[in-house]
């Protein structure tokens, strides 16, 4: 099984974590927003697969590319 | 010698010619699944229609012509959906699809054809590159570069590829020149092939990784779609050329609406939610505003804060220029800028007309923006925006603020300005503001912030902009629709025949 990262398409503060580990997930699918321009940003995934690990919690700031997640595809 | 001696001889080359590469190189291409260079062509054109100019053509060395018939790149004419067309199919299966000097007088011809007489030029690219030893050392090398206008875009004609395997060299140059490109998924397009790189530079690099889909469509953006098969390739092909003329000095066609097409418009407030943090998908409003199914996203894949798609608005093509706020909040990165600059080039020079959908915080700012020069970008977006004299119409649906509300065709950059009852117009979000002009935050003081909050949005709203007729027309959201097409009809430019000034006809798009 391999391993995708998930990225942070911008840099802004993690709001809420909307999936848990262990969840399965498909192309599209939301797993956390978050808080950037003032404006609500779901993080959505663009590939199906498992959420195996989150790399930040809600209220962490994140930055552009920083990576987030991991999904086992 | 007899006319049947004759005929029988004329026989025996045009069925050498047309086995291209033999059987078992063609095989070779039929046995990874896609087409070979002729049956694409069958694909291509209506029924019967495909006529081809080269066929005796071979390499100008005695001793490789019997091996390479048609030196490799199948060309003529055909009729796409009724019109005429010019193409350039490589064929792989002789000597690579490698360019010569024959091949390449081949592709002159039908590139000139094709201008001259107005019919798009269709490139079907999968190439090893520079053939060898034909262009070896100077007289070879030398020998090139005859035809002066060979790399020159003035936008005369669509020219559409597809990457259906490796292209490089010559097949990846028109590629970068094309105005639609869709690449077969295990393509690759790039400067040179992975082993040529390998031995120049002593780097070892994957194909998909040097010139893959999926950087070509996410990252660089040259390819707008990534396809499975070679026939999704150039179903997409045909249905990029369905939106546009077949050249610049006529109007696109025209569709018949489909039924039913004004029902989703009147639906729009389901989309949008009034809530100004709360994001949504702009493709679902383009999808809304335009004729049921009519929608053809461009680089659907790439800087996704901007949306960019040709459609239909009452059987007329239009092109929809959007922040997205589902992505980036649809703020506009320098990639973003890039996508629609280059998408106000097409427009402009096919006489499509312009809708600008505009929600969006402003441009992206930060660090990573100003690496990748996005003043630059912002103002070559500008410029060209400002360069464009097709029918420009501008709708700010929620927030528009500072410069991107310029480049959004903002005020009298657009023909005709409309704001819905829920827009919200100033130099930059009043949230922000507060901090910038008062420095205040709502965590050291949330009721004087709420008093300044107050202040800062005063006289941003549609209505304000309506006073001092910066804005034509505050419209129902549910109304967008219906009066886009009647502004359309009013903004026939039927002085000029509905054709564009084409100020950005040579406009380079190879970003």
């Amino acid at each position: 099984m391999a391993e995708e990262r998930v990225r942070s398409e911008m840099t802004g503060k993690v709001w809420k974590i909307v999936s848990s580990v262990g969840d399965k997930v498909s192309d599209g699918d939301e797993i956390m927003i978050l808080e950037s321009m003032k404006m609500e940003i779901p993080v959505m995934v663009d590939t199906d697969g498992t959420i195996k690990e989150f790399l930040v919690g809600e209220g962490d700031e994140v930055t552009e590319d920083q990576e987030i997640a991991i999904l086992d595809v | 010698m007899s006319f049947d001696a004759i005929l029988d001889d004329y026989e025996k080359r045009r069925e050498h010619a047309l086995a291209m590469g033999g059987p078992e190189r063609v095989a070779r291409i039929k046995a990874r699944g896609s087409l070979h260079a002729r049956e694409r062509i069958d694909y291509l054109f209506d029924e019967g229609t495909f006529i081809e100019s080269g066929l005796f053509a071979t390499s100008f060395i005695p001793e490789s012509q019997a091996s390479t018939p048609t030196d490799g790149k199948v060309c003529g004419y055909g009729r796409i959906d009724g019109r005429e067309a010019a193409v350039v199919s490589h064929d792989l299966s002789v000597k690579g699809a490698s360019s010569s000097l024959t091949n390449v007088k081949k592709m002159r011809h039908m590139r000139e054809t094709a201008i001259k007489n107005g019919m798009p030029l269709v490139l079907l690219n999968e190439s090893s590159g520079a053939r060898i030893p034909d262009t070896m050392g100077a007289v070879g090398t030398g020998a090139l570069g005859q035809d002066p206008e060979q790399f020159i875009r003035r936008r005369e004609v669509p020219y559409a590829a597809a990457v259906l395997g490796p292209a490089y060299g010559t097949a990846c140059w028109f590629t970068q020149l094309s105005d639609f490109v869709a690449m077969r998924k295990g393509g690759v397009l790039a400067v040179s092939s992975p082993k040529v790189t390998e031995i120049a530079i002593k780097e070892k690099v994957d194909p998909e990784e040097l010139g893959g889909w999926r950087m070509q469509s996410e990252i660089t953006g040259k390819v707008d779609y990534a396809t499975d098969t070679d026939e999704e390739a150039l179903d997409l092909i045909k249905r990029f050329l369905s939106y546009l003329p077949s050249h610049h000095n006529e109007r696109p066609p025209e569709a018949a609406a489909p039924a039913g097409s004004d029902d989703a418009g009147r639906k729009i407030l389901d989309i949008v939610p009034a809530e100004r943090q709360k994001v949504y998908d702009m493709r679902k409003v383009v999808a809304a505003l335009s004729d049921r199914d009519s929608v053809f996203e461009m680089k659907p894949r790439f800087a996704r804060a901007a949306t960019t798609a040709l459609a239909r608005i009452d059987g007329r093509t239009v092109g929809y220029v959007c922040s997205n706020p589902l992505f980036k909040a649809g703020a506009l990165d320098p990639d973003a800028c890039d996508k629609v600059t280059g998408f106000l080039v097409l427009c402009d020079s096919f006489n499509i007309p312009l809708i600008f959908l505009t929600d969006t915080p402003g441009f992206l700012i930060g660090l990573a923006g100003e690496v990748k020069k996005a003043p630059g970008r912002i103002m070559n977006f500008m410029s060209a925006m400002q360069l464009c004299t097709v029918p420009k119409i501008s709708i700010v649906m929620r927030k528009s603020y500072g410069q991107a509300y310029l480049n959004m065709a903002g005020t009298r950059n657009a023909d005709e300005m409309l704001a819905w009852p829920s827009a919200d117009i100033g130099f930059m979000d009043p949230n922000v503001a507060v901090n910038v002009v008062y420095g205040v935050t709502y965590e050291q003081d949330p009721e004087l912030f709420a008093k300044r909050l107050k202040d800062v949005s005063e006289a941003s709203s549609a209505y304000d902009l309506a006073s001092i007729y910066s804005s034509q027309f505050v419209i129902d959201p549910r109304e967008t629709r219906r009066t886009i097409a009647r502004l359309l009809e009013v903004h026939s430019r039927d002085r000029a025949g509905g054709i564009s000034r084409h100020q950005l006809g040579n406009w380079p798009t190879t970003f």
